[in-house]
């Protein structure tokens, strides 16, 4: 991992994990900071200030999100982490919570302590199993050592930190299924308005928020907003964890600043292609991010470069495609993705995804014809801003970046 | 009618349901606990679930039903999860599930006449860094050719 | 009261309404299918996408609340052209089935289809098979392939009734509506889901089949299978005038009154008045007294003869010695006729023969099984702890009043006394036991072919008409004793 090494801290001691040695890199300091001299207000004007952006998609201003709860509310109010990480491409949450869970622990207190809430669910996906154990005996060494549980260092505050195991649906990184989920219910998307600020988990306040979003959160305590900016852009600040796949030398998690060139990101840090291979296309931001040619990765890796360049940052989870990858296959994988994994709530979502995919499996044999091209087209519109959730745009725009810049190449496997 | 629970199995439900102000809450976490336990969850076991829980059968059926993880039918001592998304695919990872489709002698969602292995295919595992992975019961193993992947099996007690 | 602005028109609406109440209220129909007003908004279905000034994306407009300034328009191009599209992927999968679905003339989503275009069907691939007939209910079988998931069904079990029998099972598009393996729907309401499937998922086996509702005629009516007094619809055929008995109900539907019924109406009623009206029903004037066979006698001699005997007893001043065996069945008009009947005639007392008081159950259905019992006790009369065996004993000329629920026990005491009683005048809608030993059995109308009005229990008098016509010599109660008291005329 080279670039920054602020979330990364410590990686090389392969038992970061551990509380000690986490404690011996310097951590808890900013908790310790925070608990004994500044007010839970200070803390969410410094996140504010700090334009710290969701990293698990929306990108959504951290801040702002917190500011959103009721300052009437009362208790309880509730913390979800997403720690679902099921957006294909993506694997550094994984990397949090196996190498630093301590750091996001730490997150976890500072929010909660900044917000008012004294319980915080960590949503983990089901497969993640190996993990959540290692994550358990984290929250109970945190706790051993007086980080969570009644009065944490003496400040009168007090947390709960609760693991939480999904079971294997996609859809529950969203953050209001990720609360039908915690409820113990099938995980459908919930109706906004009412927002989860004012009624999430349980009907109470509810803060949700990615691991990587909280694990910046002791980065900023300790190092202030204005440091934390710098590190990243105006309006985006700190560094990020980029996920780079597929056929490069060097695969992996790397922490580089917010806006780091795609380009150096795919080359330099991750070496470039194999050797014989040559790029083909790249998804910048995990599945659900429209793909971006050759002749378009001179792209700044921040939300709003990337979203002006027609895609998005997303969960930063970059898929390298070579050119041995036909299109069709990678459009069929696609479409088989979104249509496993839609909750089948609303009609255009459940009907669209499953009627496309069988359009492209009809083209993958060898049956289509151009007109099918512009039936999907059709059809990804028609699901597009219609649904209920996020999920119908994740699958529309991808599929119609696809079949839009890469029309030629999908008409000729049809003579 | 349903089946009670073994002791051990009951106390662990209800430490589980503690832990939330709605005992449903506990619903994700007690069917893993269940299915580790018994290796599946019947229908009788969604039963006694709902009965633990006090809530309708018909809710832990349709969460079932819902989740992937779940599974009504056991498993092989050992389940090879393979991940059948995007960067695993097309760094390989079709070419290992034939291979190990041809060696077990099962297709997906089989399992082998010995009752060792059971095969099925699963969404991204979040380990693309290490693609073609797949997980064999909750352990991740990535980088897989057909040679690794004989030797991952072959290891196996 | 907030003010908005739907297509142009200024409109008032209540705080907390939606948009889509409220264009509704205001004649301005806004398609949609999961939504309903007796749940809260669901916003599943997409179909109800309207455009809202200031807002980038269409919204739903069953989840919009009204605030002031709002401005909606429903018929713009982006709406017809989301409503065109949702509208597609509902028929995506859609089997063609309406040549033989019930719900064909009567669907929400053919009436959607032929709104926005009727357009021909693109789609090539071939559509999902699924199980067509699946039985979810002792009367109700569930079609996989026609249900739009639109979830009215599941939601009505888990908020109205809360007996959660129904739930969405798998994901995507495999998803669909189910019970727990091996289990049914038991909810004393569960006729409500076959008017609430907007489409022809859910069907009624009672209803299967048996006609189209094109060919039916929608009378408004009132339940009198308990004291709810739920309001209803008759769906009948009207029948020929010529072939006397072609009129039939075909089935009866929860008619919407805030105040009584909300939108639903029980198992017990629903089922129970179509079988009232059609089977066990007397339909010939009739009785031992009559010395010849069935249907010999006209009304007008049937009443003649029971003018007579009731004015003799009369004349010899031995009124008292006329007694009635009543029930909470009769309408408030029929009940004041009697009254007045029975002072005309100086009679001594009436007892009352109700159904027992059955469970109360689910939403809807009262313990007190009759339909009118507030109603005879306004009018004066005392329904429960009466003595019919007392009444029937000291009385020379009885006139008994039943129905096949509202009867004196067979077998009882009150039965035996009616057998011994010199003279009997039954009035029923159905061959009771009675009816085997009564001197004169008159038969009259059976709810669906009267009209009158029945007290709840609330104290709420609700009137209704005759949906259809009786045959053979079946005639109004009313009608009768009008006639009956006309023929006795005044005292001398």
């Amino acid at each position: 991992m080279n670039g920054a090494a602020l979330l990364t801290r410590g990686f090389d001691r392969p038992d970061l994990f551990r509380i000690d040695a986490y404690l011996d890199t310097g951590g808890y300091a900013a908790l310790r900071k925070a608990l004994t001299g500044m007010t839970p207000a200070a803390i969410l004007a410094e996140v504010k200030a700090a334009s710290l952006r969701g990293r698990g998609g929306a990108g959504f201003p951290a801040g702002m999100k917190w500011g959103f709860v009721p300052q009437a509310a009362g208790a309880p109010r509730y913390l979800c982490v997403n720690a679902d990480e099921g957006e294909p491409g993506t694997f550094k949450d994984r990397f949090i919570l196996a190498h630093t869970p301590h750091l996001m622990i730490e997150g976890i207190i500072l929010t909660c302590y900044a917000v008012g809430i004294e319980t915080a669910y960590v949503y983990i996906r089901g497969e993640y199993e190996m993990i959540a154990r290692r994550l358990e005996a984290a929250v109970d060494e945190a706790r051993a050592r007086g980080f969570l549980g009644k009065d944490i260092l003496e400040s009168g505050f007090n947390l709960e930190i609760v693991v939480h195991r999904g079971a294997g649906a996609y859809i529950c990184g969203e953050e209001t299924a990720l609360l039908e989920s915690l409820e113990g219910k099938r995980g459908l998307p919930r109706l906004k308005p009412p927002f989860p600020a004012v009624i999430g988990l349980f009907g109470r306040p509810t803060v949700i928020n990615n691991v990587e979003t909280l694990a910046n959160v002791p980065l900023i305590v300790q190092n202030g907003a204005a440091w934390f900016l710098e590190q990243g852009r105006p309006k985006d600040g700190g560094t990020r964890l980029f996920g780079v796949s597929g056929p490069v030398v060097r695969p992996g998690v790397y922490e580089l600043p917010v806006g780091a060139s795609l380009r150096d990101l795919i080359f330099t840090h991750a070496g470039g292609l194999k050797p014989g291979k040559t790029l083909k296309a790249v998804i910048p931001g995990g599945l659900s991010s429209p793909l971006l040619k050759p002749d378009e990765i001179d792209v700044a890796l921040s939300c709003d470069a990337v979203a002006a360049a027609g895609s998005m940052l997303g969960s930063a989870g970059v898929i390298v495609i070579d050119a041995s990858t036909p299109i069709i296959d990678l459009l069929g994988l696609v479409t088989k993705f979104y249509s496993h994994e839609s909750c089948g709530q609303c009609t255009p979502c459940r009907i669209g995804t499953a009627w496309i995919h069988k359009i492209v499996g009809r083209i993958a044999a060898g049956e289509g014809c151009p007109a099918d091209l512009d039936e999907i087209l059709r059809l990804a519109e028609n699901i597009k801003g219609r649904t209920l959730c996020p999920l119908g745009d994740a699958a529309a725009l991808p599929i119609l970046a696809i079949v839009r810049k890469f029309r030629a190449e999908l008409e000729q496997g049809m003579r | 009618m349903s089946r009670a629970f073994a002791p051990s199995l009951a106390d662990g439900i209800a430490l589980l349901a503690g832990r939330y102000p709605s005992k449903q809450a506990a619903l994700l976490p007690v069917l893993h606990l269940v299915q580790n336990e018994l290796g599946r969850v019947s229908l009788d076991d969604e039963r006694s679930v709902a009965e633990a829980l006090g809530i309708p059968a018909m809710t832990v059926h349709e969460v079932v039903s819902f989740y992937t993880m779940f599974r009504r039918e056991p498993v092989g001592r050992y389940h090879l999860q393979v991940c059948t998304n995007v960067t695993c695919t097309l760094s390989g990872g079709r070419t290992l599930l034939e291979h190990l489709k041809s060696k077990l002698g099962i297709r997906l969602g089989e399992t082998t006449a010995d009752g060792r292995f059971t095969l099925t295919g699963v969404e991204c595992l979040g380990a693309c860094e290490q693609a073609p992975c797949l997980m064999v019961n909750f352990d991740y193993h990535g980088n897989l050719d057909a040679d690794a992947v004989d030797a991952l099996l072959g290891g196996l007690p | 009261m907030p003010v908005i602005e739907i297509d142009g028109r200024t409109i008032e609406a209540p705080a907390g309404r939606n948009v889509l109440e409220t264009a509704e209220a205001a004649g301005i129909a806004i398609p949609h299918f999961c939504y309903h007003p007796a749940f809260a908004a669901e916003g599943s279905c997409r179909m109800c996408l309207v455009e809202v000034e200031g807002s980038p994306k269409l919204e739903l407009a069953c989840a919009l609340v009204v605030r002031d300034g709002l401005k909606v328009r429903t018929g713009t191009t982006a709406v017809r052209e989301a409503r065109r599209s949702v509208l597609e992927f509902f028929l995506a999968d859609h089997p063609i089935d309406c040549p033989i679905c019930d719900k064909a003339g009567e669907c929400t989503l053919q009436d959607y289809y032929a709104a926005y275009d009727m357009a021909e069907s693109r789609g090539r691939e071939p559509k999902e098979r699924r199980d067509k007939l699946v039985r979810i209910g002792e009367k109700l079988l569930l079609d996989r392939e026609r249900c739009v998931l639109c979830t009215r069904c599941v939601r009505f079990l888990a908020q109205t009734t809360k007996t959660r029998e129904l739930g969405v099972v798998e994901r995507g598009v495999h998803a669909e509506i189910a019970t727990f393996p091996g289990e049914l729907i038991r909810s004393a309401d569960s006729g409500n889901l076959v008017d609430l499937c907007p489409v022809g998922a859910i069907t009624s086996t009672d209803f299967r089949f048996k006609t189209r509702p094109w060919f039916l005629k929608h009378a408004d009516a009132i339940c009198n299978l308990c004291a709810r007094g739920c309001n209803i619809f008759i769906d009948h055929h009207p029948g020929f005038y010529r072939i006397p008995g072609s009129a039939r109900i075909y089935r009866v539907r929860p008619r919407p009154n805030d105040a009584v019924n909300g939108y639903f109406m029980c198992d017990h009623g629903r089922a129970g008045f179509v079988a009232d009206h059609r089977t066990g029903r007397r339909e010939r004037i009739g009785g031992n007294g009559t010395g010849a066979a069935e249907g010999a006698w006209d009304w007008d001699r049937a009443l003649s003869v029971a003018a007579e005997k009731l004015g003799a007893l009369r004349a010899a001043g031995k009124g008292g010695r006329i007694g009635a065996i009543l029930h909470s069945g009769l309408t408030n008009e029929e009940l004041g006729l009697i009254r007045s009947l029975l002072a005309a005639v100086d009679a001594g007392g009436a007892a009352f023969a109700d159904p027992p008081d059955g469970e109360a159950s689910g939403i809807l259905l009262l313990a007190d099984r009759t339909p009118n019992r507030s109603g005879a006790s306004a009018l004066g009369f005392e329904t429960r702890g009466t003595d019919p065996a007392a009444v029937a004993g000291r009385s020379d000329l009885l006139l008994v009043f039943e129905t096949n629920r509202a009867r004196v026990p067979s077998g009882s005491a009150a039965e035996e006394a009616l057998r011994r009683a010199p003279a009997k005048i039954l009035f029923t809608t159905h061959e009771t036991a009675t009816a085997g030993f009564a001197d004169l059995v008159l038969p009259v109308a059976a709810p669906a072919e009267n009209r009158g009005s029945y007290t709840n229990a609330d104290g709420r008098v609700q009137p209704f008409e005759a949906a259809v016509l009786p045959c053979l010599d079946v005639r109004p109660l009313a009608d009768v004793l009008t006639d009956l008291a006309r023929r006795i005329g005044e005292r001398p």
